[in-house]
């Protein structure tokens, strides 16, 4: 019997072909877009979650109690040292990396700009977050007094490979010392405050420049995948202000929530439009062989299994509009992977977002996942007002009726 | 014919009220998005405007990309002189800028220092109106230093403190000074207000040898819409070695940043009128082919084929146009609305000040001309609908329509 019901269903699903296939079409484009979009986006917020992540904070960083409010050199970590031996001692910690970071001044003879000189450790970087990776121009060295600068602080300083240019900041004992530096390599990490401000040097010549002890640092950041860790660390350097990433970067937080929240609310408009188009097609399809019904009636058919027909034929139309929408969805984001969208055109537009010029879009399963329950939901309801008209029927009055 | 397509709307209900619908949400929807979109975009750029950047700026060539003491304008007179005489102009003002160390007597922070014309500066900028602590500058306020809040945190003094300044004057020799706080400023701008301060520039020039010079000339327009043809009027009096940029350039990045928010905003926008352009098509192809017959008979009747074309037109213009003229006042009406009272997020300035947000208020944008494209983009969406449904009618002859099935 229900090898029966399973034919008539496929059949009538496409009984009518011009009107499915435009269902198919919206079912199709609109998912296919759809998913785009969302992956685009994802793939956008996930970008600036990863530079952040790898640049500068890591899982979790650990500051003085009174640096983040007032950046003096008097608010550094006394016995980073001891802290970081202890890290890398931890099986759930990957990997280290202790900065020393102070404010002041970038000038070339023609131009200034605020920046903040930061000392770190280029294997420890490679390690925390494939530093190299993040060079626009020019090599990752700090050989002879050699300094990475920021793509967007180099633009403000118009500075290229192979300039000179002074920093000025005040030292341990107040005094105000100024360091010469050559430009060796400009990195561009989509942080926006790290190419706008960041000036790196090697981290001893650092310590050495500002007086202070070998020591200290004013960051200790941490990767890890242990999400039980930062309660761990909490404890033992209580003494210190250990935050996550989440905690330091809010805005990116709340950036990841509102893309949540607007994907959801476009998911949802898209499918209630989506259901008002099969509904709509359904139930002019119904309505159209309601007298074929009534003889099924007639001639004996349970109304459960005609019920199960209309289910599985609103189905079929369902499912093929997913499967062509799927295919396309999974090519355009493929393109969309590889290739990117490419915003050159806008590229200190984008720029000042803290983005990059070419956005990959991002992909996962529960993009499909979601659009299928979603779809093979639409098209179940969309069937129930036609059917309620149905079982309210005797058979006699269905064939009698004029369509 | 008109006629009929009247009554064949109110015959069936299903397809007029869905299109209906689904046409006016799509037009309230579309003006109440582009009046929200274009109006945060035009509120950031007034507000940065506002703060300090001018509508149009005057520069010696290549001080932007070369920078330094050689590319100071050297003759600030003649080209204010200039200036005067060009109608448009609001107010002028020149600026003399430098970068140095600004140092309490404990902590030490690099700042933008800059000379400016007190009286001519209320006019021009807000930052007489950002005052939160001590008092404006005046013309003959001597050493007084006008500081951004945030800088004023960082050096750790309070009005009426010393605060050294360490720089190099306009001759490349070395400049310092011993200032007084005496007002404190607070733009909401975070950059800004961590690293700007200003003194008056009678004052400033006799320390930077910066009489008759300038970095810049800034200047406000009474009107801003007409700063395209003004900055041509102005770059048409000056020397070859001057040169005069409008806000468009000047904050570049700014507006770049807006360009780009509105192609995803119209991207996202895309996929709802995509999706409910084939809902509108498809219900108005179940209407015609439920019709067949109805269309058939009108044909052996003497309808042409260009009158059913012509017909299912009306039903469409009927339908639209009922729903447009319901939307379009009421979409207006809410962009108007909050036009005139922003809708008002605490806390919005703060959590987006690394992006140049720097007011809580999200004002609409009320202009007609948007509305009035925003409403064509649906008709010409409502139109394309039916051209697949009439060309489906359309392909049926009389005596097969009549006995259609």
């Amino acid at each position: 019997m229900f090898k029966m019901i399973l034919k008539l269903a496929w059949n009538n699903a496409f009984l009518r072909l011009s009107r499915t296939l435009l269902v198919i079409i919206m079912i199709a484009v609109s998912m296919s877009m759809m998913l785009s979009i969302q992956g685009i986006y994802d793939g956008m917020t996930l970008n600036m979650v990863n530079s952040a992540l790898r640049s500068d904070s890591g899982e979790i960083s650990i500051y003085n109690k009174n640096y983040r409010l007032d950046k003096q050199i008097v608010n550094d970590i006394q016995n980073a040292g001891e802290i970081c031996a202890d890290l890398e001692n931890n099986p759930s910690v990957k990997a280290v990396s202790v900065r020393y970071s102070v404010e002041g001044l970038s000038a070339t003879a023609r131009k200034a700009s605020f920046s903040n000189i930061i000392g770190i450790d280029l294997e420890e970087e490679e390690k925390f977050g494939a530093f190299s990776k993040f060079l626009k121009e020019g090599e990752i060295s700090f050989e002879k007094r050699g300094a990475l600068l920021g793509a967007e602080l180099a633009k403000t300083l118009k500075v290229r490979i192979g300039s000179k240019l002074i920093f000025s900041t005040q030292d341990k004992s107040g005094d105000i010392n100024s360091i010469a530096l050559k430009v060796r390599g400009i990195i561009q990490t989509n942080n926006l405050v790290i190419d706008q401000r960041a000036l790196y040097i090697e981290r001893k010549q650092l310590y050495e420049f500002l007086g202070v002890d070998t020591n200290t640092a004013t960051q200790i950041a941490i990767r890890t995948d242990d999400d039980a860790l930062i309660n761990t660390i909490k404890k033992e350097y209580s003494e210190q202000e250990v935050k996550s990433f989440l905690e330091l970067n809010p805005l990116l937080k709340q950036m990841e929530d509102m893309m949540v929240i607007f994907n959801s609310i476009t998911f949802t408009i898209v499918m209630l439009v989506v259901f008002i188009g099969i509904l709509g097609v359904m139930y002019v399809s119904i309505l159209d062989r309601i007298r074929e019904f009534g003889i099924m009636r007639g001639i004996g058919m349970a109304y459960n299994h005609l019920r199960t027909q209309i289910f599985l034929e609103a189905l079929f139309v369902g499912l093929a509009g997913y499967s062509v929408g799927a295919i396309l969805g999974f090519f355009a984001l493929y393109y969309l992977q590889e290739t990117g969208l490419n915003l050159s055109t806008y590229a200190e537009g984008m720029a000042s977002f803290g983005m990059p010029t070419i956005i990959y879009a991002h992909q996962e399963f529960s993009y499909y996942s979601n659009t299928f329950y979603a779809i093979v939901l639409s098209s179940l309801l969309s069937v129930l007002l036609p059917l309620r008209k149905i079982k309210h029927l005797h058979p006699i009055d269905v064939i009698k009726a004029d369509t | 014919m008109f006629k009929l397509a009247l009554k064949n709307i109110l015959f069936y209900k299903s397809r007029s009220i869905t299109t209906f619908i689904l046409t006016f949400i799509s037009t309230l929807l579309f003006i109440v998005y582009v009046a929200m979109m274009d109006g945060s975009h035009e509120s950031m750029l007034k507000n940065a405007l506002k703060v300090y950047t001018g509508a149009i700026e005057v520069y010696k060539k290549e001080y932007r990309d070369i920078g330094g003491n050689e590319y100071l304008i050297n003759d600030v007179k003649s080209i204010e002189e200039k200036l005067s005489h060009i109608e448009g102009i609001k107010t002028y003002t020149s600026r003399y800028e430098t970068y140095g160390l600004l140092s309490s007597k404990e902590i030490s922070s690099a700042a933008m220092v800059t000379g400016i014309n007190p009286d001519k500066e209320a006019q021009m900028s807000q930052l007489k109106h950002t005052l939160i602590k001590g008092e404006y500058l005046k013309h003959d306020s001597g050493n007084c230093l006008y500081v951004g809040a945030d800088l004023v945190k960082k050096l750790g003094v309070d009005i009426g403190g010393e605060i050294t300044f360490v720089g190099s004057a306009s001759d490349n020799s070395f400049a310092a000074d011993i200032f007084k706080l005496c007002g404190v400023f607070k733009t909401g701008s975070f950059e800004f207000d961590a690293m700007a301060a200003f003194v008056t520039r009678t004052y400033f020039d006799t320390l930077m040898y910066s009489e008759n010079k300038a970095s810049y000339i800034s200047i406000a327009l009474n009107n801003l819409d007409e700063v395209d043809s003004i900055n041509a009027h102005i770059a048409s009096k000056m020397d070859t070695d001057i040169e005069s940029l409008t806000w468009k350039t000047l904050m570049k990045p700014m507006v770049e940043a807006m360009e780009v928010d509105s192609v995803f905003g119209y991207i996202s926008m895309s996929l709802f009128y995509v999706v409910i352009f084939f809902v509108i098509m498809i219900f108005g192809f179940i209407n015609v082919s439920s019709r067949v017959r109805e269309f058939g008979t009108l044909r052996c009747i003497g309808l042409s084929q260009g009158k059913i074309r012509t017909l299912l037109f009306y039903e469409m213009f009927i339908l639209s146009t009922a729903a447009i003229l319901l939307a379009m006042p009421l979409g207006g009406a809410i962009a108007y609305y909050f036009s005139l009272n922003p809708i008002v997020i605490e806390g919005m300035s703060e959590m987006y000040k690394d992006y140049g947000i720097i007011s809580d208020e999200m004002p609409f944008a009320f202009n007609l001309l948007t509305i009035s494209w925003n409403v064509a983009t649906i008709y010409v969406l409502n139109f394309l609908s039916i051209i697949y449904p009439v060309s489906y009618i359309n392909s049926f002859k009389p005596i097969e329509a009549t006995h259609h099935v």
